[in-house]
């Protein structure tokens, strides 16, 4: 009864804010049916017997919950999932209001559901997910997350509740993951890269896990991805990894650009090889297929220029950003925008930047823009990197795109890295829509 | 040379301290003075510290805290307290700034021994407590008419002893402890603070009051620094100061 309740009133909730309008209509409706019926997600689960995925890690949730949809509706699968950006209880609650009928029913083979860093456990409380995957785990936001060590005990935790036949893909390139993986108690597989693609020389500075999670002692890495990601393994107790899928033997269609993204499709077609057991070869076709999620390497045409748009949040994530432009750009060079907001979303902390390797990307610059509400700080962190006088900070967004599109010819190609909100901003002015 | 160590650079960076060093080394060249950073880890000589001109060490996740715990305490220690005694200049962020005191009390109770080189101790209120996070803006004594502003992010709440005086005076955030109104220590030409953000970068009068006294000591003189250009430096400080003040 409660449940009916809860759903009637969350769904008119949803149907007024949306009508007037009220914009944050994506997760009210599912705060209020939760303050009626707090075991509103795991009761609709209940009632319905589709199979659900769990996706979680610090970067790549939203494209790897897109992409897996993708490939289950490729494979002629229903596939409910929570948008962008919902990705917390409320927001689960909300996707779940819109979709289900009065009684409750979700009609759909499959859920697959992003969830944050805190949220994982609180849904594994309420639900017995079919598959959970975890994608990686870095330094993100810490005035807000807190430690990743606090994180990732947490998942473990939550993660032996689990019952022995849920399936588990883990990144193995991650030593904590990896040490976390061969932990559990049930049905773990493990995801990386193919080692010709790990090319850091050095261990970089943004790395969390370098120190081996059994003995302490600092690990070896005989490759490197990226971050704390590698072929490692330490000399003192002898953890190292094996049994890790890199798929390189199958000349995988890799939708998106960026080490990555190898890393996320990897992951995906770890989980459909072993959990699935599906057809490589057609889920490879399917892949061509692929559109990113918005605001992850988007392409946007705007007043004749085209604008490659990278969300970059946090360290390992912009460095990846970083690498991946100047792997498009090789030898050619470019004029950038960078956008570093501190609201919620984006942490109000952003001493991050300064984990963040700019040098690399130094020979590729024409002109750098700088905007959104920590402008200065980045400005800084800029200047002293590269000591020139290719830096200019335009607090105002809006002036700043005007600057830059000004800077740049017809049919010139620039990129903008952004902070999350920042990124939704930028959207926001080049399409025109508002977005949540 | 300058000789800047870089303590435990690989397990004590969480809050992009490292842009501290990027700061003291980039102020320097911009001087013509040379200087070279000096990363003192896990496995380098703990000897490395006397031949240092100057220290800097950072703030950690507690797993990696209890690494160089360790370390610090089975042999660099020694030779940090008495390089800080002997007047060298040192920064210590958060985490480091911590572990120098007497002591730190975990929020389960447990006492953590310090490696005792400034007169202070933390404590944790316990397990449901806040911790105290936010933009930190302070006045500092030892730099009259400017302000300081960061990050905060710790559990630990700091109480100064009577050897240390402290760094600053808070005007919006919570320092060492949200109580008393101190923020940072300062104890012969060592820093102690919970600012990150990191502290230098948006703080260019601190890192030329550390420049001064790193060369100072060296030297032996009176120093006087070249105005650099902090433009952008004080407009980062500024965007801060009038959004709280």
């Amino acid at each position: 009864m409660r449940l009916f309740l809860s759903i009637i009133l969350g769904k008119l909730v949803a149907a007024a804010s949306s009508l007037l309008n009220l914009g944050a209509g994506s997760t009210w409706p599912g705060h209020l049916a939760l303050k009626i019926e707090t075991n509103f997600v795991k009761n609709i689960f209940k009632k319905n017997s589709l199979k659900v995925i769990v996706v979680a890690g610090t970067n790549g949730k939203t494209t790897s919950t897109a992409l897996i949809s993708h490939l289950l509706r490729g494979l002629g699968y229903r596939v409910f999932s929570n948008p962008e950006g919902a990705n917390l209880m409320n927001g689960v609650t909300s996707a779940l209001l819109k979709t289900t009928d009065f009684s409750g029913n979700l009609d759909y083979d499959f859920a697959v559901l992003e969830v944050d860093e805190f949220t994982l456990p609180l849904l594994l409380k309420e639900i017995v997910p079919d598959a959970v995957f975890i994608l990686n785990l870095f330094r993100d936001q810490l005035d807000r997350y807190g430690e990743v060590n606090t994180i990732g005990s947490r998942w473990f935790s939550s993660l032996e509740t689990l019952p022995k036949k849920t399936f588990v893909v883990v990144n193995g390139d991650d030593p904590y993951l990896y040490f976390m993986g061969k932990k559990l108690h049930m049905n773990v597989k493990y995801f990386g890269v193919d080692e010709k693609l790990m090319e850091l020389k050095n261990i970089p500075h943004d790395v969390d896990f370098i120190y081996c999670p059994s003995c302490n002692t600092l690990l070896n890495y005989s490759r490197l991805a990226y971050s704390h990601l590698g072929v490692f393994n330490c000399g003192k107790c002898g953890f190292k990894r094996k049994d890790v899928n890199n798929f390189s033997e199958n000349s995988i269609n890799y939708p998106m650009e960026g080490l990555y993204n190898v890393y996320n499709t990897n992951g995906i077609l770890t989980f459909f090889k072993y959990f699935l057991k599906a057809d490589l070869k057609k889920i490879n076709s399917l892949l061509k297929k692929f559109r990113p999620a918005f605001g992850r390497q988007e392409l946007i045409e705007f007043q004749k220029r085209k604008i490659f748009l990278l969300l970059s949040k946090n360290p390992a994530g912009f460095n990846q950003s970083i690498r991946t432009v100047k792997s498009m750009l090789k030898n050619n060079t470019a004029s950038f925008l960078i956008v570093l907001n501190d609201r919620i979303p984006d942490g109000q902390d952003v001493s991050w930047i300064w984990d963040v390797d700019f040098s690399i990307l130094l020979s590729n610059v024409k002109k750098i823009f700088v905007s959104g509400d920590r402008v200065y700080d980045m400005s800084i962190r800029l200047k002293y990197e590269n000591k020139t006088n290719k830096i200019y900070p335009v607090p105002n967004l809006q002036q700043a795109l005007t600057k830059i599109i000004e800077n740049t010819r017809q049919g010139e190609k620039f990129y903008i890295l952004a902070t999350y909100s920042g990124m939704l901003e930028i959207r926001k002015i080049l399409l025109g829509k508002k977005f949540l | 040379m300058i000789n800047i160590g870089w303590l435990y650079p690989d397990l004590m960076s969480t809050y992009g301290d490292r842009g501290n060093v990027i700061t003291l080394v980039y102020r320097m060249q911009k001087r013509g003075l040379e200087a070279q950073v000096v990363k003192i880890s896990l496995n380098e000589s703990p000897g490395l510290i006397s031949r240092m001109d100057m220290i800097f060490m950072g703030g950690a996740q507690d797993k990696q805290q209890e690494i160089v715990n360790k370390d610090l305490k089975a042999n660099k220690g020694l030779f940090l307290k008495k390089a800080v005694e002997g007047g060298i200049p040192g920064l210590f962020v958060c985490g480091a700034y911590q572990f120098l005191g007497r002591y730190y009390k975990a929020a389960d109770g447990t006492i953590i021994d310090g490696i005792g080189i400034f007169d202070l101790y933390t404590e944790s209120p316990g397990i449901n407590s806040q911790r105290l996070i936010g933009n930190l803006i302070v006045e500092p004594y030892i730099l009259p008419k400017t302000r300081l502003v960061g990050f905060e992010n710790h559990g630990g709440r700091t109480h100064l002893g009577k050897k240390v005086t402290p760094l600053a005076k808070v005007i919006k955030g919570f320092g060492n402890n949200g109580e008393d109104k101190n923020e940072g220590m300062v104890y012969k030409n060592s820093i102690g603070t919970y600012l990150h953000g990191p502290i230098l970068p948006k703080n260019p009068d601190l890192a030329d009051w550390i420049i001064k006294k790193t060369l100072e000591k060296k030297t032996g003189e009176k120093v006087s620094l070249k105005k650099l250009d902090d433009t952008f430096e004080n407009k980062a400080k500024q965007v801060i100061i009038e959004r709280y003040l």
